[in-house]
């Protein structure tokens, strides 16, 4: 009974920052050149992303190299109810969250019986096989795929208001709206019998948790998300085809996971903005020493490869609980 | 602790703002991308992965051909400076490095980017033509980027799959009257595009197979090959990338299954076959097509020319299609930019190459279609055998060619004369 009121201050407060997170968005999306919204949108679409490996992977323990082929449904799903259907955007987008969620349920199914690399290799193949099954029928465009056109801005935002800036404001407010609802996922039942499967499953089924059904749901709402950020990030290149969804997403995602920290919900945000910013600096980088096109092609690489070696070596948990953790030693030693 | 919260996002906000107006802060240029020394272009391509190879010698090629421009004089005392992106054939890093050459590195054109997913996500997303970005000499030939009414600021020059088609069904029907016929082509725009020129053209096949993009390989390859030996097919057209022509010849050189081979000119680049392992051999007496002339041709002038500055600025890599084709492009930029007037802008650029487009020198043997109404590029092709190493060149010795359109427009033996090169490759 003591500890309701807690809760409530808690989950208050985690309100009032998300909103403020929202506002803080809103004004910088004004500042910034059309550039910088864009790559904002791009981020927040990759803090989806990684977010939905979070929960998967570093809260449930089931391992998925296979996120960009369940993005690659969220964003077929969403063209097609655009094209065929012709609903709002907000409806396509839950259509595509549905449609992943249902796919991403098939696959759990399936690998509730798997783990480990078994899991890895299943979910790999769907990631090199599944969109390019988009060839195979005629209503989802083929290799050069759809056009997904979320229309332009309202008038009412005015004439000056670029495309982009409308790209980062659904983006922007998906990604904050989604990891709200991720952290109350993680924060609740489900998230700590997630936790305590991944922490030992025999323990977890002696204490009378459903693993098979625990671990389908983890993978339903993870494959949901990841819809959600397949439809966005189509979104923003107004097309989906199967090429958009290679199998170097997957990768790049999973380091991002792991770059963040694999069990820090929070550190999503750095996963995404290395993501981002890695190709960027690379290039200033390699301009300034005045290099070879060789080394230019393939400093991102080296830089994110190097990066994810010195994060697993250093701070194995991602930046963020490394740095909880080591706050939380500084304050044992105080006492 | 909620105080401390808000003042650190307070703090970290007004850094970001301050950060975010200190990159705004760049001032406006009148035209965007040229200034009194020089000006700025952007390409977009895959220089790293899987569809590269080749494809990643495009840059280099037209570089090459650039700062012999730029030592030259440049365009009225500007120099021509090439911003190259790689978007590993990905449509989300095409429309990224897009957009960062858009808007961060203001370049006054694109030029030449590859692909037809990657073109048409970046017109759907960055959407150069509302901004009024010149999309210059595509590297793709899918016949709906000539529809002008869509790209306003897009400009071909690939002759398109549908010319190609038309052209081989020409052929077919000059040099194998009666033979069975087999097409080998991909399940998808580029396809389809090669299906309605062959419609257009007249031709029955006797067996047609389809394949997937990215489904290519020496398994499936087996597969086709089972397919046209029962048809019986005599003549097997290959219209399809690099990686299935490969695949089909490597296997059937395994098989000792040899029809006529008919290439596309998709697929058809030897140095890139021969990369993969196919033995030359197998590419004799196959039957392929060109806009330019044979790389190896060292008694054309462009050719001759283009190979001497490429082996100077690039020492030790082959001078193949990739290569003559990059370095045509620079070479018909720059005439466009010296068209363009004395102080370039994107408006002028365009104006310049539909009024004079059409009669820029360059090393095609086929005409160009530049006019106010029309963004088609190259219109033809010549036809020629592989040698027994493996170099396409015309049928006894001299360029018969072909030119049509993408529509129901006959296929015509061309008259058409090239324009002599300017004196040193400079345009003039």
């Amino acid at each position: 009974m003591q500890r309701r009121p807690v809760v409530h201050k808690k989950q208050s407060r985690d309100i009032f920052l998300f909103i403020l997170g929202g506002v803080v968005l809103f004004f910088l999306s004004g500042m910034v050149d059309e550039l910088r919204v864009y790559q904002g949108a791009t981020i927040a679409i990759y803090v989806i992303a990684i977010s939905s490996i979070i929960l998967l992977t570093g809260y449930s323990g089931q391992v998925s190299l296979g996120h960009g082929a369940l993005m690659a449904v969220g964003a077929y799903a969403a063209a097609v109810t655009r094209i065929e259907f012709k609903l709002p955007i907000i409806l396509c987008f839950v259509v595509a969250v549905l449609l992943a969620a249902i796919g991403g349920a098939l696959l759990g199914a399936a690998a509730a019986r798997l783990s480990g690399p078994y899991l890895a290799g299943t979910t790999l193949a769907l990631a090199i096989g599944l969109p390019s099954l988009a060839n195979q029928f005629t209503v989802l465009g083929g290799e050069q795929g759809l056009l997904f056109d979320v229309g332009f801005p309202p008038l009412s935002l005015g004439e000056e208001f670029t495309q982009y800036k409308w790209f980062f404001w659904i983006a922007g407010l998906a990604a904050l709206i989604s990891m709200w609802i991720i952290k109350n996922i993680l924060g609740s039942r489900y998230g700590r019998t997630w936790r305590a499967i991944r922490g030992n499953e025999v323990a977890a089924q002696l204490s009378g948790i459903n693993i098979a059904r625990s671990k389908i749901l983890a993978f339903t709402i993870s494959a949901g998300i990841a819809g959600l950020a397949g439809a966005l990030l189509s979104m923003t290149i107004g097309t989906v085809s199967p090429s958009a969804f290679p199998l170097a997403l997957s990768f790049s995602l999973l380091a991002g996971a792991v770059l963040s920290g694999l069990t820090t919900l929070g550190g999503a945000m750095i996963g995404a903005v290395v993501l981002v910013a890695i190709p960027e600096i690379a290039d200033v980088v390699a301009h300034r020493v005045g290099s070879s096109e060789r080394v230019t092609t393939n400093l991102p690489g080296f830089l994110v490869s190097a990066l994810l070696i010195l994060t697993v070596l250093f701070v194995p948990n991602g930046p963020v609980e490394q740095h909880r953790a080591r706050k939380a030693k500084h304050l044992a030693l105080k006492k | 602790m909620k105080a401390m919260n808000r003042r650190k996002l307070i703090k970290v906000s007004a850094v970001l703002a301050a950060v975010s107006l200190a990159v705004t802060a760049v001032p406006a240029q009148a035209a965007v991308g040229v200034s009194s020394r020089e000006i700025k272009l952007g390409m977009t391509l895959p220089m790293t992965g899987t569809a590269s190879l080749g494809y990643n010698k495009i840059p280099g090629a037209a570089k090459a051909y650039f700062d012999y421009l730029n030592k030259n004089g440049g365009i009225n005392g500007r120099k021509v400076k090439l911003i190259v992106k790689d978007d590993r054939y990905v449509p989300t890093e095409a429309v990224a490095k897009t957009n960062e050459l858009i808007l961060k590195d203001k370049v006054m054109a694109l030029l030449a980017p590859l692909g037809t997913a990657n073109v048409k996500a970046v017109a759907a997303s960055v959407n150069p033509a509302r901004r009024g970005v010149p999309v210059l000499f595509i590297n793709t030939g899918f016949s709906g980027f000539a529809e002008k009414k869509k790209y306003p600021t897009t400009y071909t020059v690939l002759p398109s799959y549908v010319m190609e088609a038309k052209i081989m069904g020409e052929y077919i029907k000059d040099n194998f009257a009666g033979k069975k016929i087999g097409l080998l082509y991909q399940d998808d725009d580029f396809g389809t595009d090669a299906l309605a020129g062959f419609k257009t053209a007249g031709v029955n096949f006797a067996v047609k197979v389809a394949y997937a993009s990215g489904s290519q390989g020496a398994a499936a390859a087996a597969g086709w090959i089972t397919k046209f030996k029962a048809a019986e097919a005599d003549v097997v057209i290959l219209f399809g990338v690099s990686s299935a022509t490969s695949a089909m010849l490597g296997v059937a050189a395994q098989l000792k299954y040899a029809p006529q081979w008919m290439l596309g000119s998709v697929g058809g680049d030897a140095t890139t076959i021969k990369l993969t392992g196919v033995p030359a051999g197998v590419l004799y007496n196959a039957i392929g097509f060109s806009p330019v002339p044979a790389t190896t041709d060292m008694k054309d002038e462009y050719v001759k020319f283009f190979s001497d500055i490429y082996a100077k600025a690039v020492p030790g890599s082959t001078f193949d299609l990739n290569v003559l084709l990059g370095m045509n492009t620079a070479f018909m930029t720059a005439q466009a930019l010296q068209a363009a007037g004395r102080n370039p802008t994107r408006k002028s650029l365009m104006a310049a190459i539909d009024s004079k487009g059409a009669s820029f020198a360059n090393s095609a043997l086929v005409p160009a279609g530049y006019s106010k109404t029309s963004h088609v590029g190259l219109t033809g092709y010549w036809v020629g055998k592989y040698s027994p190493t493996g170099d396409l060149s015309p049928i006894g010795g001299t360029y018969v060619t072909y030119t049509t359109d993408s529509g129901s427009g006959a296929v015509v033996k061309s008259t058409y004369v090239r324009p002599a090169m300017p004196a040193k490759g400079l345009p003039n």
